[in-house]
């Protein structure tokens, strides 16, 4: 029995150290490899400094937000193709959201990457695609990977309808399970911005669950307690209409009262249900409906 | 929030009171105080109940019970573990309370507790009339191991524990918790108890980070 439990460590430990092996940084455990998130908001803030905030344009009144999440593209990236196409083929899609886990693990960034470039952009509209990082997206140091191609994880983006009506959408960094000082410090102010402003809905994006409600989160982690209440309390203080998450892999949603807490379906190839999220952004609370890619 | 703290008493059937101080930082409030009160009661050879109240300067209080239903084995001791526990996030305005059903076992150098908790969430103040339903979160597998170095009737002891259920609270399976404590009797009625604890974020996300810690300080009496 002891030289099972040993033989096991032993394998376990050399796995970790070999992606193609078993793509999970096992030693991140003990400690993550990339940088912690009060560091990560540096990098955020450094290029959101330098190139503003967002701000799309909708067409219409009523427009409509594509939502995908935990896509872990590795060798295939079939359904992440299928959603960019559906989203560029709508014509009432200025935005789309990527809430997390882009990649499984390293070596596929690029890979990942390259359907938003090489897929031919509709030359009859504008759209933008905005992400924030997941767990999976820091293993193995991945952080550096990630700000080369996606920039920031903590910023927030406005879409302005043709009447000058305003939703904003909030992206956070919660790729090990917190907020941290600075990026709560930045919330906070934000959200107390975002009361002066009229905004017609504020929709917070990002990847770590609020609770653990059911058996499907047997393999998902939250936040810690203390900063579940706190992330639930700032949230609901400032009417945030719609919390948007992934991690879990399984859809649920969630009545708070006010705000409504969804975690969509993972769009991982290798899932049994994969499934991604439409919004539609109108005078009428958020309405949203689920499609297989 | 040290299970250290637990001090199920093995080895012992007396009655016995315990005031806790302590320093405490997390990522989410900052730096704060915590106050600890609690009671052991061994109420007969196989049933003894613990009662504890936290106070916290975070607006952060917990008040539990303890019910442990126990019997002799060959080595050792099984027990039930039962809990109920609320907490009071007094400072983000919501309450949960937390029951804990799990099979205990403690010897000399270890004590092993596995089971299970539900969470129910609700703000506070409750808004019947509101639409929100109260949440609950049903299934959630919790675990503690902590191993001394010394027998529990020793006057001095230290330990290792790694749990996600204190005496104050009770977190999610993934969320860990870490602990040394001692503890030195100063005499047959005083003992001085002295824990710190660690609570990193991420472990499962593979991406751990330092959370939070807490450093206490207390004595307990002996009837």
């Amino acid at each position: 029995m002891k030289k099972t439990i040993i033989l096991s460590s032993i394998i376990a430990l050399l796995c970790s150290c070999n992606p193609d092996t078993w793509n999970l940084d096992v030693t991140g455990m003990f400690s993550g490899s990339s940088a912690g998130i009060d560091e990560r908001i540096e990098d955020s803030f450094d290029y959101n400094n330098q190139h503003g905030m967002p701000h799309l344009y909708a067409t219409a009144e009523s427009y409509k937000v594509y939502v995908a999440t935990d896509t872990h593209v590795d060798r295939s990236r079939e359904n992440w193709e299928k959603f960019i196409q559906a989203y560029r083929a709508d014509m009432s899609c200025p935005l789309a959201l990527h809430l997390g886990d882009l990649v499984n693990a390293q070596n596929h960034w690029d890979y990942m990457r390259r359907p938003v470039d090489s897929i031919p952009a509709n030359p009859l509209k504008k759209d933008t695609l905005l992400a924030v990082a997941g767990n999976h997206d820091l293993y193995f140091n991945q952080w550096k990977e990630y700000v080369r191609l996606w920039k920031t994880s903590t910023y927030y983006a406005i879409v302005e309808t043709p009447t000058g009506k305003q939703d904003l959408y909030i992206f956070l960094d919660t790729g090990e399970g917190i907020l941290g000082k600075k990026q709560t410090e930045w919330l906070k102010t934000t959200l107390n911005w975002a009361d002066t402003q009229a905004f017609r809905h504020i929709v917070v994006c990002t990847h770590t669950h609020l609770f653990k409600l059911d058996s499907s989160q047997g393999h998902t982690s939250n936040m810690p307690l203390e900063e579940t209440y706190a992330l639930l309390h700032l949230l609901k203080q400032h009417k945030v209409e719609l919390f948007l998450c992934g991690h879990d892999h399984s859809r649920e949603v969630t009545n708070l009262g006010t705000m409504t807490s969804i975690i969509v379906d993972a769009l991982f190839d290798r899932e049994p249900q994969p499934a991604y999220l439409i919004a539609t952004m109108d005078e009428n609370p958020i309405a949203y409906r689920f499609v297989k890619p | 929030m040290l299970p250290m703290m637990a001090q199920v008493q093995y080895g012992t059937e007396q009655y016995a009171v315990r005031a806790y101080a302590g320093y405490a930082h997390n990522t989410t409030y900052g730096s704060y105080g915590v106050f600890d009160a609690g009671g052991f009661m061994p109420i007969n050879q196989h049933f003894e109940m613990q009662a504890d109240l936290r106070l916290s300067t975070a607006g952060n209080h917990a008040l539990g019970v303890q019910l442990r239903p126990k019997f002799a084995v060959p080595v050792g001791e099984m027990f039930i573990d039962v809990r109920l526990l609320s907490n009071l996030y007094k400072r983000d305005g919501y309450n949960d309370l937390t029951q804990f059903i799990g099979v205990g076992y403690r010897m000399d150098h270890v004590t092993a507790i596995l089971g299970m908790s539900t969470r129910l969430i609700m703000e506070t103040p409750y808004d019947w009339h509101g639409t929100q339903s109260m949440i609950v979160e049903p299934y959630n597998i919790c675990y503690k191991i902590e191993v001394f170095i010394r027998e529990h009737t020793s006057p001095w002891n230290i330990s290792l524990c790694a749990t996600n259920m204190t005496d104050y609270q009770i977190e999610r399976v993934w969320q860990p918790v870490f602990s040394v404590g001692g503890w030195y009797d100063i005499d047959s009625h005083w003992r001085v108890n002295l824990a710190a604890l660690c609570k990193p974020t991420g472990m499962f996300h593979l991406n751990a980070k330092y959370y939070g810690a807490e450093l206490r300080a207390g004595f307990n009496y002996n009837f």
